[in-house]
């Protein structure tokens, strides 16, 4: 079991205030991830949950019992870190069992375990070497082998796959994601990686500033973000954003563009400065005809899609994704229309007041 | 081409000035006191001639004896305080650490013939006057701060994630400290045993105050074959050789220990 809930958490180093009014209710056997810019406190919001960091104020409890003051290695947590931090003077064999002889388990239980393990990470083969004779990724197997040994009540993981090539990210990522299913244990993954975070997650929490920004699935977070902050971090290439004021009739005038009647705004919460926000995927483009017309600047051709970054005069740069185009180059003008009902609309606040 | 022979010659002047007094030594252990003083100079003894050796010891045996116990005993003492101690400084979360740490440093800063008076008194309000025990507490204390600098030092070489994973693995602080952090600190252990041996091994200044008869250590012997109507040189020589033996070999043992403790701390995981 794992249900971690935390209540009302507060951090502060010194004067320094780095988290505030956490409040969290991770599942039992959920994958949730957590990501946000650099320095908005992932990390110290994972240290707390597992003792590392002590906690300023609020509660964290996991099962239904409050553990904010219980030490780290009382609190039945496994992490595997992002410089893996394995014993470099034991073997791998005892690197993997370290957690289950500490416990005082007999020994015939640690090796059918440790076993066990090797075999699912497949590890077999370097059980007797030093933790300084294996490639990262091996490493990060072994890191990943010492958590699942103990079965924990929670796996927590702090940037794990970042030192790993590109190659070897890709492939630990599904294999953490096939282990996650096989175990159903409760994981929660801090990341910077957008793909990790939208591949590997159940739910998403999205820090900035120490605050939650928004807690929901990577589909919720992508159509229906809350605010001009999460709109723009997830997804890549970000969000289009344009200056819009209101315009006749209930619709959103956009600076330098067209009046849009998106459907759902709220128009109750309209003011006088707004924001638009279009993903490059959904604003149609043309040679011919179109709301806005621009100059290609430059063509990223990938072949499954080509990105156009195209200058608008008066609203600045728009990204275009153009899925297997071949027929857009740069230097040409290009004509685009913004589909009203793929439209977000943010208020002065950065809030966004369409419903859909 | 020129240049490195004469750097060559340079380096060989110089290593024997520094060798010389030694070379001395060790020829004039091997000699009668007439050979020492005859002029033309005896320059090559006999090696078989070791009638100093055999007087010296046959005479002081149980001095070089006390100087082993209190040596080694100092030598653990200090560490069984400073190894717990600098992990405590390290890795412990109060108030007032870093000024008990630079407070610890700062007992350094006197010499240690200002402390001799003062621990003379104590030891002798305490009846341990001419112990071991009063030694073996002298040499492990001022030996402490040094050690637990150096222990610090490598302590916070550690990655702190190894110690945080080990904790989370389910290790009180106790078990950290043994499985984890003493093992990857090997080599600055060596390094502290290895200073403390020797300022033990050798040192005379405390051991002329606090010793008389019963618990004399080697170099007090050795400094009383210097007396106000003679010097005897040959035997002065001969100890001087059985007293640099020790702290060479244990050097020698112990920097196989530092030198792999480097190298393990170059490749950072
Ligand atoms: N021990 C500490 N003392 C003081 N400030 C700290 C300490 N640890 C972290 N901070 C501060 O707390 C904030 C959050 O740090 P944290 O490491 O949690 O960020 P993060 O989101 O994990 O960043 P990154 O993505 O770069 O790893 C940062 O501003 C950092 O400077
Ligand atoms: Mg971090």
């Amino acid at each position: 079991m794992g249900e971690i809930v935390l209540k009302d958490v507060e951090k502060s180093f010194g004067e320094i205030s780095v988290l505030r009014d956490i409040n969290l209710t991770i599942n039992d056997g959920e994958f949730v991830v957590f990501v946000g810019p650099s320095g908005c406190g992932k990390s110290t919001l994972l240290r707390m949950i597992t003792g590392l960091e002590t906690v300023s104020g609020g509660q964290v409890v996991i099962d239904g019992e409050d553990i904010t003051h219980t030490k780290p290695s009382s609190r039945g947590l496994a992490m595997v870190f992002q410089s893996y931090a394995l014993f470099p003077h034991i073997s791998v064999r005892d690197n993997i069992g370290f957690g289950l002889k500490i416990a005082g388990l007999p020994k015939a239980e640690i090796d059918a375990k440790v076993a066990q393990a090797s075999g699912i990470l497949g590890l077999d083969a370097l059980l007797d070497r030093k933790p300084r004779e294996l490639s990262g990724g091996q490493q990060q197997r072994v890191a990943i082998g010492r958590a699942i040994v103990r079965e924990p009540a929670a796996f927590l993981f702090d940037e794990p796959l970042s030192n790993l090539d590109a190659a070897l990210r890709v492939q630990m990522r599904i294999e953490l994601i096939r282990l996650h299913e096989r175990l159903a244990t409760t994981m929660i993954y801090v990341t910077h990686d957008q793909v990790e975070a939208m591949t590997m997650a159940d739910r998403i929490v999205v820090l900035e500033g120490g605050d939650i920004q928004q807690f929901d699935t990577p589909i919720a977070l992508y159509d229906r973000p809350v605010n001009k902050f999460v709109a723009g971090f997830i997804g890549s290439p970000k969000m289009n954003f344009m200056e819009a004021s209101p315009g006749p009739d209930g619709t959103v005038q956009i600076k330098g563009g067209p009046a849009l009647k998106v459907p759902g705004v709220d128009l109750a919460r309209i003011t006088r400065r707004m924001t638009v926000g279009i993903r490059p995927e959904h604003i149609c483009y043309a040679h011919d005809t179109g709301d806005l017309t621009g100059k290609i600047l430059v063509e990223e051709q990938l072949g499954s899609d080509a990105f156009l970054y195209v200058e608008v005069e008066g609203i600045g740069m728009v990204t275009v994704r153009a899925v297997g185009e071949r027929d857009f180059h740069s230097h040409q003008t290009v004509h685009l229309s913004l589909p009203p009902e793929t439209c977000h609309v943010f208020d002065e606040s950065d809030l966004r007041i369409n419903e859909n | 081409m020129k240049s490195v022979r004469w750097q060559l010659i340079a380096a060989f002047a110089i290593t024997f000035v520094f060798v010389a007094p030694i070379l001395w030594m060790v020829l004039a252990a091997f000699k009668t006191i007439n050979d020492i003083y005859a002029i033309p100079p005896v320059w090559v003894p006999d090696f078989t001639y070791l009638e100093n050796f055999k007087l010296l010891l046959s005479e002081n045996w149980q001095f070089l004896l006390n100087s082993t116990i209190v040596t080694l005993s100092a030598t653990a003492l200090c560490l069984a305080f400073a190894l717990p101690c600098a992990f405590g400084l390290v890795y412990f979360q109060f108030g007032a650490k870093n000024f008990l740490a630079d407070w610890i440093l700062s007992t350094r800063m006197m010499p240690p013939i200002a402390a001799a008076v003062p621990l003379y008194m104590v030891f002798n309000g305490a009846g341990m006057l001419d112990t071991m025990p009063a030694l073996v507490i002298a040499y492990a204390g001022f030996n402490l701060p040094f050690a637990v600098w150096v222990a610090m030092s490598f302590f916070r070489n550690i990655p702190k994630e190894i110690i945080e994973a080990a904790r989370i693995e389910g290790c009180g602080w106790f078990q950290t400290f043994r499985l984890v952090a003493l093992p990857l600190a090997k080599s600055g252990i060596a390094t502290v045993a290895t200073f403390v041996f020797i300022f033990a091994w050798n040192e005379l200044l405390l051991a002329l105050f606090l010793t008389t008869r019963e618990a004399k250590t080697f170099p007090v012997v050795i400094s009383s074959f210097s007396t106000v109507t003679k010097t005897y040189w040959e035997l002065i020589s001969a100890a001087t050789i059985i007293q640099i033996l020790p702290p060479v070999i244990f050097t020698i043992l112990m920097q196989r220990h530092i030198v792999s403790g480097l190298t393990m701390g170059a490749v950072k995981n």
